[in-house]
């Protein structure tokens, strides 16, 4: 066993700890670079993409890609029916992706999260009522529900970021709950109760540290799922306005003309997939990581 | 001619030293026989390699384990080269197993009778018997309504019951040889008398060759015919049981012997030894005698080249040099100092704790249209722990000891009766008509400086998420801001590294997660956390029935200095009865709620009044074993009738 310096309660140690680990489980690692870099292409959109992702030119629709024979090097990814970049608007639409994701699953994260806590950490009583509330919650069809939702909030990504976040907390509730009782039920939260600890200081200190890896593991997963309920919802033209551009409204525009040109159909589900992967990978890897049981030996 | 024959077995697994991939071997020059109808005990402490030897045989080894060296014959088959079918095919039929824990052994969706028929078809047993075969059986174990235990499941029956069942099962179709892994470690002390009782009758009767694999050389000394003793993957020391025990040679069974308190009067401290086993990672490069670092009697050779398991003549054997001289008892100057520590406080002793008639009553299942049912878990008792004494409570699985620490510790509120601490002023009545229950979500009842709780299960205990020196000085979190007390850093630091050192950890040991620690180290951590703002009072519940002996033995030397240097006195629960006798000045006997009998500990234990602890008191094996072990009738009853026993 290495002996750590109490003082120097390591920053270091601890980042270097990370990166043994990033470079022990590779699918971290490739799911962490792929999530990094959709971050760098929702970042700098405007400065990477080729055209105003919403210019139309009307003159050249439904160009192929750059490499086939008719294509246009303008037009790299080729053009849609109304003769729109599909990889500028693809380079655009990670962004409403990504928002969406991170702002749904943060939102889903904080209210299922806290009612589960709650629920494993007060019992009784508490437990039965949110019990109940979560299983009457999830008896309307999630998919359903958001309809309803978005036809009554109206349009807008910041609706689609609510309507996501009233759907999902439920599954955040159930899970986290499974495993907040487990923890509830050690020693240690009673032997903090019996120092005189505070229900707040118990929950956030003792428990909410061993809920962390399930937690992130759950958001990271939640973005994927979010970023697919956006696209459902911008499909059937529930979810943004039609000046923003989201991958969900290319596959919409994309339905009508994919017997002719099919890369406007693919490139969006490329983008879907691929995001969908890298966190789905982030969040598998990160499990493994964050378990101090597991990074703490040598 | 023996039925099983371990010859020159060596088990390797790769590990990984400092970057390198290393052969480790996890048991080296294993030569053990069987003999038919006889009874072998393995005996070690956790670590040792004891169930390896069990899935060694059974072929049922973990991932990576490869036997590299020798060979396991059978009945004269060598187990290794049989094809793969033929060896499962034997398992059940000619080798059985009895599983450690009772109620994970059996599969609790199913009922007894479809695991046992079952079990039946497999051992050939044509279905027309199965019904009359099986109760036999289960009247051979001592379960009295075979065919209502045929019905029921699992959950629905004691630990004892189980182990019984399971034991019946091993014996069905009458294999030649068993193995039983620690068959009674789960039980209490009458049950495991009975268990034990149980499974030698049975051996005797089939005429089994039985393995018996536990960490208690008493136990085994008192039921098999031959021991042998393992220590870091190797046999240490092999004889006939009574030797072993009586006089054993090697200085590691001499020092497991002295280390486990006994059920005389103590006269000396319990011999502990310094440091731990030697583990996977240090088998790849330890070189020598493997218990030579910790050895009493270590001479230089004995770390420079191996020591084999040297033939001492009457079929003992030892892997011991014969120049080395039998270990001696620890210098007697210390017993003096011992019976000082061990004394009983002076009458004078103020009370740290009084409880007056105190019970306790938890509600039952709500019935509708019926009164609420109370389960009475403690009738109404008066107790009172003056400050340095040390009281242990004893009984059973059931008998509400626990109940009664987690009373005296605050955690519940008493239905009836008044709990009063020395120091506070605040004492906790009873809620007037509330039925009480567990204190979750309650502001906790007793002041922490009166008194503390150390818990059973370091593992649970302990937040796996904090530091050794955040764990010990959690307290002081919860100390308001400006209340006189040094909440900063640097004093929590202070703090922890003095608390350690009082529990003899090395200081680095601070920045460690309890997962980077040792069973008994984190039960020592668990102990520093309670001594934190030194209370009064400390509710030890049976923190050390989880540990091996060795490592017991430093706990309870702990407690004891513990009890001399800041003059604490404890409540110490526990189902073993010479830790108590070992560690404590009073006792109290809980059976079924009630107190049945209490007083000063060397009177109890030497002239027992009530019939209950005489029960309790002969369930456990004599040090000796030339004293005959002479517990209770095998019959399912768990105690003899107190109602006859108080007229």
């Amino acid at each position: 066993m290495t002996t750590l310096n109490f003082h120097a309660a390591p920053v270091a140690a601890r980042l270097s700890g990370w990166w043994v680990a990033l470079r022990a489980s590779p699918k971290a690692a490739l799911g962490g670079a792929i999530v990094l870099a959709l971050l760098a292409v929702a970042l700098f959109a405007p400065a990477i993409a080729p055209n105003d992702p919403l210019a139309q030119d009307l003159l050249s629709p439904l160009l192929p890609p750059a490499w086939a024979a008719d294509g246009l090097s303008q037009y790299p990814l080729g053009t849609d029916s109304l003769g729109r970049c599909v990889l500028s608007r693809l380079i655009f639409g990670t962004r409403v992706a990504l928002w969406v994701g991170l702002c749904a699953a943060m939102g889903a994260m904080l209210v299922g999260c806290t009612l589960a806590l709650v629920a494993a950490y007060f019992g009784g009583r508490v437990d039965k009522a949110i019990g109940y509330l979560v299983d009457l919650w999830m008896s309307f069809p999630p998919v359903v529900l958001s309809l309803i939702l978005m036809v009554g909030l109206g349009t807008g990504v910041g609706n689609v970021i609510l309507a996501i976040v009233l759907v999902d907390w439920t599954r955040f509730c159930r899970v986290v709950r499974a495993d907040a009782l487990k923890i509830r039920r050690n020693d240690y939260v009673t032997a903090a109760r019996l120092m005189g600890f505070g229900h707040m200081r118990v929950m956030l200190r003792e428990m909410l540290p061993g809920l962390v890896p399930l937690i992130l593991t759950l958001f990271s997963l939640q973005i994927g799922i979010a970023i697919i309920v956006e696209a459902i919802l911008s499909f059937v033209g529930l979810s943004v306005p039609a000046d923003v551009v989201a991958w969900g409204v290319m596959i919409a525009d994309a339905r009508g003309t994919m017997q002719e040109a099919i890369w406007t159909l693919i490139a969006p589900v490329t983008g879907i997939v691929l995001t969908v992967f890298g966190f789905n990978l982030l969040s598998d890897g990160m499990r493994q990581m964050l378990d101090p049981r597991k990074r703490g030996r040598n | 001619m023996s039925l099983l024959s371990l010859q020159n077995l060596t088990l390797t697994v790769n590990v990984d030293v400092s970057g390198q991939r290393l052969p480790a071997a996890v048991l080296r020059g294993i030569d053990l026989d069987v003999p038919e109808g006889r009874m072998l005990g393995l005996v070690g402490e956790s670590g040792a390699g004891k169930s390896m030897v069990g899935r060694m045989v059974a072929g049922n080894l973990p991932p990576g384990f490869t036997i590299t060296q020798g060979a396991i014959y059978f009945r004269g088959t060598d187990l290794n080269h049989l094809p793969p079918a033929q060896r499962r095919a034997m398992l059940g039929r000619q080798i059985a197993f009895i599983p450690q824990e009772p109620l994970s052994g059996l599969n609790p969706a199913l009922t007894v009778r479809q695991q046992l028929f079952e079990h039946l078809r497999h051992v050939g047993i044509p279905a027309a018997r199965h019904e009359s075969y099986a109760c036999d059986r289960l009247h051979e174990v001592g379960l009295a309504d075979a065919a209502g235990m045929l019905a029921r499941y699992p959950h629905q029956m004691s630990g004892g019951q189980c182990q019984r069942i399971l034991i019946a099962m091993a014996f069905c179709g009458d294999p030649a040889l068993i193995f039983a892994d620690e068959p009674t470690t789960a039980l209490d002390v009458i049950t495991q008398a009975q268990i034990m009782r149980v499974l030698a009758e049975q051996q005797r009767r089939h005429q089994t060759s039985v393995v018996l694999v536990t960490h208690d050389l008493r136990l085994a000394a008192h039921v098999c015919d031959s021991i042998a003793v393992l220590y870091a993957g190797e046999v240490v020391e092999f004889g006939s049981a009574r030797q072993v025990l009586d006089e054993p040679l090697h200085p590691y069974t001499r020092s497991l012997k002295e280390s486990a308190p006994g059920m005389a009067a103590p006269t000396q401290a319990l011999r502990t030894l310094p440091d731990f086993m030697p583990g996977l990672r240090d088998f790849a490069t330890l070189r020598g005698c493997r218990f030579a670092s910790r050895c009493p009697s270590r001479q230089e050779v004995c770390g420079q080249r191996d020591i084999a398991l040297l033939d001492r003549g009457g079929e003992r054997a030892a892997r011991c040099l014969p120049s080395i001289p039998p270990l001696r008892a620890p210098a007697d100057e210390d017993g003096t100092a011992f019976l000082v520590m061990r004394a009983m406080p002076p009458s004078s002793a103020e009370p740290v704790v009084t409880l007056s008639d105190v019970a306790l009553r938890y509600p039952g299942r709500a019935r509708l249209f019926k009164a609420r049912p109370q389960l009475q878990i403690l009738q109404p008792l008066s107790l009172s722990v003056a400050q340095g004494e040390f009281l242990g409570i004893v009984g059973e699985s059931g008998s509400g000891k626990t109940s009664l620490a987690r009373l005296i510790a605050g955690m519940v509120p008493p239905s009836a009766g008044r709990i009063a601490y020395a120091t506070s002023e605040r004492a906790t009545d009873a809620p007037s008509a509330k039925p009480s229950r567990p204190a979750t979500g309650r502001a906790p009842l007793a002041d922490p400086h009166d008194v503390q709780l150390v818990f059973q299960n370091p593992d649970s205990a302990l937040n796996p998420r904090r530091t050794v020196g955040s764990l010990v000085t959690q307290i002081l979190e919860a100390a308001p801001a400006g209340a006189g007390a040094d909440t900063g850093r640097s004093a929590r630091l202070e703090a922890a590294l003095r608390l350690l050192a009082s529990v003899g950890l090395p200081p680095e040991a601070v920045d460690r997660l309890p997962s980077q620690l040792s069973g008994g180290q984190k039960q020592r951590v668990n102990i520093a956390r309670a001594l934190c703002v030194t209370p009064r009072l400390i509710v030890a519940d049976e923190i050390v029935s989880g540990l091996d002996v060795s490592v017991q033995a430093l706990i309870l030397n702990l407690l004891l200095r513990l009890k001399q240097e800041l003059g604490i006195a404890l409540v110490f629960v526990s189902h073993d009865l010479a830790v108590v006798r070992y560690l404590c000045t009073r006792v109290l006997v809980l059976h079924q709620g009630n107190v049945v009998e209490q007083g000063p500990v060397d009177e109890v234990f030497e002239r027992p009044r009530h019939a209950y602890t005489r029960a309790l008191i002969a369930a456990v094996p004599p040090d000796s074993a030339s004293r005959a072990w002479t517990p209770l009738p095998v019959g399912d009853t768990p105690a003899p009738n107190l109602a006859q026993a108080a007229a």
